[in-house]
């Protein structure tokens, strides 16, 4: 199932980074953490949000444990590499250039 | 912490296991239906709306396992082993695609590597790129040495005192060199040979930038004066072939007779300045009354002996160094005139006025051969790539069958979820396999194949050939760039057939019936077939025809039995005085060999493609204004006319009675005795010169008929014989022997004979008469066996397609023919219908394909003796293989529907 919004290429990776820059979590929590911070605006389906955790984790940003999860069940838990935090810092940094000049943009026209 | 790449090469490797991606996948699913459930739902709408939440998990493990960096190399291999696997079902059509490619790559490969030697590689030396050729027009009076290589405005043999004058005060060049051809007798461990050489400036090695192998190369040092560097050099293939590498530095060598001491050896791979040329030994310009005995050329202004080759000041153009040399040999120039003998203002324009220098680029060398060999080597080179485009057509038509024959495997695919581009990769990886091993198997044989053609080309006789059976980069780049565009071409066909938005739709209806666009598409590939042997077999047959032509031709006299050698005295070291008794004495000896008819001698052999010309005088002929009119001008012995068995006309030959001290004579062919005098008896009794050598006057005592001198394509010119024994100066010269029997079965009595006389003679280059017309022909030979060889192929290759076509399409019609036949129509129309359709597509095909091979036969026709580049028995003979091929092809399939029993094909499907 798609993002009911479409998301910008390489702004789903840069929302996972996020979600789990705080602490590790399993797939589903980042869905959710994703799903409720935007207010059920951005829903990560789990079609792209499997293979993009793969990808990251293949790109070595972030790394996976088995670990227990809040109802004590084992997952698979993400958490960022420091690699990863890189990574992070300059996609937020470059999001906040991009989206300050998209405003530019909007308001001075 | 990993750096980035190393966790990708890790994962490219370990990847992770599929039981983690089941298990991560099972507990996010479990996860769902637990919020579900806390929300509020029943367990059994919680599992369901989880499930649909979650969606396809095969398809998520599937997309997980695509992220995995070896990914893509993983489908590549699939798509490949697949390949293989599916090649190796079929290892009939496996290795017919297989052995055609090979062929094709291997004869380009080949053929190419020799176009590469004598066309486009540079000479093995520093920066070849800043090297230029010296050539000049305007008159050369006096004596040339040519070996060939010049045109009208660009005479390529230049005056040692030019040279000396040009290199030391040219303010254009890095260096200036000069060299020369020579052929010297050598002497090593007693054992004595004839080999080509270099006489060289002392500056060539230096400005060429050649290293030694061993000890040093000449210096400018080594070029002093007259007589006193007895120093030579050898070149690296004959020091390895002949003298097997022996430490050579400091010993000394006889050349012609005379001690020189061996400094070195040139660096491997370097041959000369010259391509074409492949000289044993490099001898300084000043040892030339050495290597050449009967030449006295280092101090005179009026013969004209070296090329000349520069290496251009860095930043210089070759245009504006001409100007500046220009203006120096204009002067030199001018300062040469008042020597000259004739001082007339017509002269002077033709001396100073109209003389300029060229500079052309020598980055590849000067070469008088690369005129002979770049024309056929270009129609080969083109006659090869017919054959791999033959061999494209062929292979992507056997493709496409092979494809055709598989809807069903693909239909199944498609149902089992493959994608457009996946079925299209399969097919492309197929081809690309063919096309790789076909290729590497080419490669392997083209060194083969190349030894081969040298052979041909050169014959057995060369001992040091021009070319070399390697393979160079260039070679192996060209074969690569060959193979992957073949490639491209051959696996797209039938890719691009398949490539349709709406294939599976297609491909489900498509079974039992006749695929339209692929047959229509395979009918081309069939027309093109036919197209390319046409082409190859006109080719063939023209140069057949050539060939046949050049055989046919009557010399003038007879040429069986008849054997030739070269010995010059000089060689071994004979004073200038010794060389002529030395020469009778040899003849003498022949004479009285068993087996031996009669023999002669020349310093001018027959159709070797050599001549001896100049200008004669004929008191009381008054020439037209400005004529320039050059006669053959050989030196015979006395029984030489007699051997050869040119007939006398009128007068009388030479006999033992015409002496050194005797009244000179001559006797001159029909043709000279035309246009000197009218007819053969007004020339007898008459006298004739060479211009201002007063010595020369002789009396014209008989006329011959009229024989074929340089090859036998040329016409005889105007000749005049004179005998060597009253020639001015000795010289070497080439023995005729007449055999009774098989003329090789002599030459053991002609060695020892010789050997009998002085063991120091070198009997050199023992051929008969016949064997050197071959040789001479030998471009045309080797044309002709190749394009007999790949038109036969290529023929063969389109009956194989036309059969297949015919066999696939004829068995897709079953159901038609057997409602024909159900509604009576009879074998013989059946048959008829079928081989209608071969012979409209053959008639078709030939019809495109004749202007083409007429215009590429036009192309050549240079290269052609005595055939129209129309010859209709030519194009007859083509379309009639084509037709008989095409019936033959048709016949089999045709007689098979016609056969069809009418029930059984209605019951098909």
């Amino acid at each position: 199932m798609p993002p009911s919004t479409d998301l910008l290429q390489g702004t789903l990776d840069m929302l996972i980074l996020k979600a789990i820059a705080g602490d590790a979590q399993h797939g589903w929590a980042i869905a959710q953490r994703i799903q409720q911070v935007s207010r059920n605006v951005l829903q990560v389906g789990q079609g792209s949000l499997y293979p993009a955790l793969h990808r990251l984790e293949y790109k070595g940003w972030i790394r996976a444990h088995w670990g227990a999860s809040e109802n004590n069940r084992k997952a698979r838990f993400y958490s960022l590499t420091a690699a990863g935090r890189k990574q992070l810092e300059a996609e937020l940094e470059n999001w906040q250039r991009l989206t300050s000049a998209v405003n530019l943009v909007l308001e001075g026209i | 912490m990993l750096p980035e790449w190393l966790t990708t090469i890790r994962f490219f490797f370990t990847g992770k296991n599929r039981h983690e991606v089941d298990e991560e996948i099972q507990f996010h699913v479990e996860r769902q239906i637990e919020a579900n459930l806390a929300a509020g739902m029943p367990l059994e709408e919680a599992r369901r709306q989880a499930a649909i939440a979650f969606g396809g998990r095969q398809r998520t493990r599937e997309q997980c396992r695509e992220q995995r960096p070896s990914f893509p190399m993983e489908a590549t291999l699939r798509d490949l082993r697949y390949g293989v696997r599916g090649l190796l079902r079929n290892p009939g059509f496996t290795f017919v695609a297989l052995i055609t490619i090979a062929l094709a790559i291997g004869a380009n490969s080949a053929v190419f590597s020799l176009l590469n030697q004598a066309l486009i590689r540079a000479l093995p030396v520093h920066d070849p790129n800043q090297l230029v050729v010296v050539s000049f027009a305007g008159g050369h009076p006096g004596h040339t040495q040519s070996g060939g290589g010049n045109t009208p405005g660009h005479a390529h043999e230049f005056s040692y005192p030019m040279y000396r004058d040009l290199r030391d005060q040219n303010t254009v060049f890095d260096g200036l060199i000069a060299a020369a051809p020579v052929s010297v007798g050598v002497v090593w461990n007693n054992r004595a040979e004839a080999v080509g050489a270099a006489v060289v400036s002392g500056n060539y090695f230096e400005t060429l930038g050649v290293r030694p192998a061993a000890g040093r190369l000449l210096q400018g040092g080594d070029e002093t004066v007259e007589g006193a560097n007895p120093v030579a050099v050898l070149s690296f293939d004959y020091w390895k072939t002949h003298l097997g590498e022996v430490p050579v530095v400091g010993r000394e060598l006889l050349i012609n007779g005379t001690a020189f001491t061996i400094i070195g050896v040139s660096a491997p791979g370097f041959r000369g300045a010259v391509w074409g040329q492949t000289p044993a030994v490099f001898v300084p310009i000043t040892m030339q009354r050495v290597v050449e005995p009967d030449r006295e050329f280092l101090h005179d202004h009026q013969s004209y002996w070296l090329n000349l080759v520069g290496r251009l000041r860095p930043g210089l153009s070759s245009s504006s160094a001409a100007a500046s040399l220009n203006a120096l040999f204009i002067n030199l120039r001018k300062a040469e005139f008042p020597n000259l003998r004739d001082h007339s203002e017509r002269e002077r324009k033709d001396f100073v006025d109209n003389a300029h220098i060229n500079l052309d680029g020598g980055a590849q060398g000067f070469s008088p051969m690369r005129d002979q060999v770049e024309t056929p080597l270009k129609i080969i080179m083109g006659m090869a790539l017919l054959v791999i485009a033959m061999a494209v057509v062929n292979v992507s038509s056997l493709l496409l069958v092979r494809a055709a024959t598989r809807t069903r495997e693909f239909s199944m695919r498609f149902a089992l979820g493959a994608t457009n581009a996946q079925v299209c990769r399969q097919l492309l990886a197929e081809g690309f396999l063919l096309g790789i091993v076909g290729a590497a198997i080419g490669l392997a044989i083209a060194p083969e194949a190349l030894k081969l053609l040298i052979h041909w080309m050169t014959g057995p006789s060369a001992s040091q050939p021009v070319f070399s059976a390697s393979i160079d980069f260039r070679v192996v780049l060209f074969t690569m760039a060959a193979t992957l565009l073949a490639t491209l071409l051959f696996s797209l066909a039938p890719a691009v057939q398949f490539w349709n938005p709406r294939l599976s739709d297609f491909l489900k209806q498509q079974t039992g019936t006749s695929v339209g666009g692929m047959l229509r598409f395979r009918r081309t590939c069939v027309a093109l077939q036919i197209g390319f042997s046409l082409l190859l077999i006109v080719g063939a047959g023209l140069f057949v025809q050539t060939i046949r032509n050049l055989r046919n031709i009557d010399p003038g006299f007879e040429t069986e039995n008849l054997l030739s050698f070269n010995i010059a005295p000089q060689m071994a070291g004979y004073a200038q005085t010794a060389v002529a008794p030395v020469e009778q004495r040899i003849l003498d000896a022949l004479a009285t060999i068993p087996g031996i008819r009669s023999a002669g001698a020349t310093n001018d052999p027959e159709l070797v493609d050599d001549d001896i010309n100049g200008d004669v005088i004929v008191p009381g002929f008054t020439p037209k204004l400005a004529e320039e009119f050059d006669v053959e001008l050989p030196w015979i012995s006395n029984g030489y006319l007699q051997t050869q068995g040119v007939p006398l006309v009128a007068g009388r030959l030479f006999s033992p009675s015409d002496t050194a001290t005797s009244q000179k004579v001559a006797v001159v062919n029909e043709s000279f005795a035309k246009h000197f005098f009218g007819t053969p008896q007004a020339a007898l009794g008459h006298h004739m010169s060479r211009p201002h050598r007063p010595a020369s006057d002789a009396v014209i005592v008989g006329v011959v008929k009229d024989v074929k001198h340089v090859t036998i394509r040329f016409q005889a010119i105007p000749t005049a014989y004179t005998l060597y024994t009253q020639a001015e100066k000795p010289t070497g010269l080439t023995f005729y022997v007449r055999t009774w029997q098989n003329p090789h079965a002599a030459e053991n009595s002609i060695r020892s004979a010789v050997a009998n006389i002085d063991s120091r003679l070198i009997v050199d280059g023992l051929s008969t008469l016949n064997e050197d017309i071959d040789n001479n022909m030998m471009a045309e030979r080797t044309i002709a066996l190749l394009a007999t060889t790949f038109g036969v192929l290529a023929t063969l290759l389109a009956g194989i397609g036309l059969y297949g076509i015919l066999a696939y399409s004829t068995a897709q019609r079953t159901r038609e023919i057997g409602i024909r036949m159900a509604l009576g129509a009879r074998r013989a129309t059946v048959v008829g219908l079928i081989l209608r359709e071969v012979l409209t597509l053959a008639a078709w095909a030939i019809g495109v394909s004749i202007p083409i091979a007429y215009l590429a036969a036009r192309a050549i026709r240079s290269q052609l003796f005595g055939v129209s580049a129309a010859d209709p028995l030519v194009y007859i003979v083509a379309i009639m293989v084509i037709a008989i091929v095409a019936a033959t092809a048709g016949l089999i399939p045709s007689r098979r529907a016609a056969t069809v029993d009418p029930v059984r094909a209605l019951r098909i499907d």
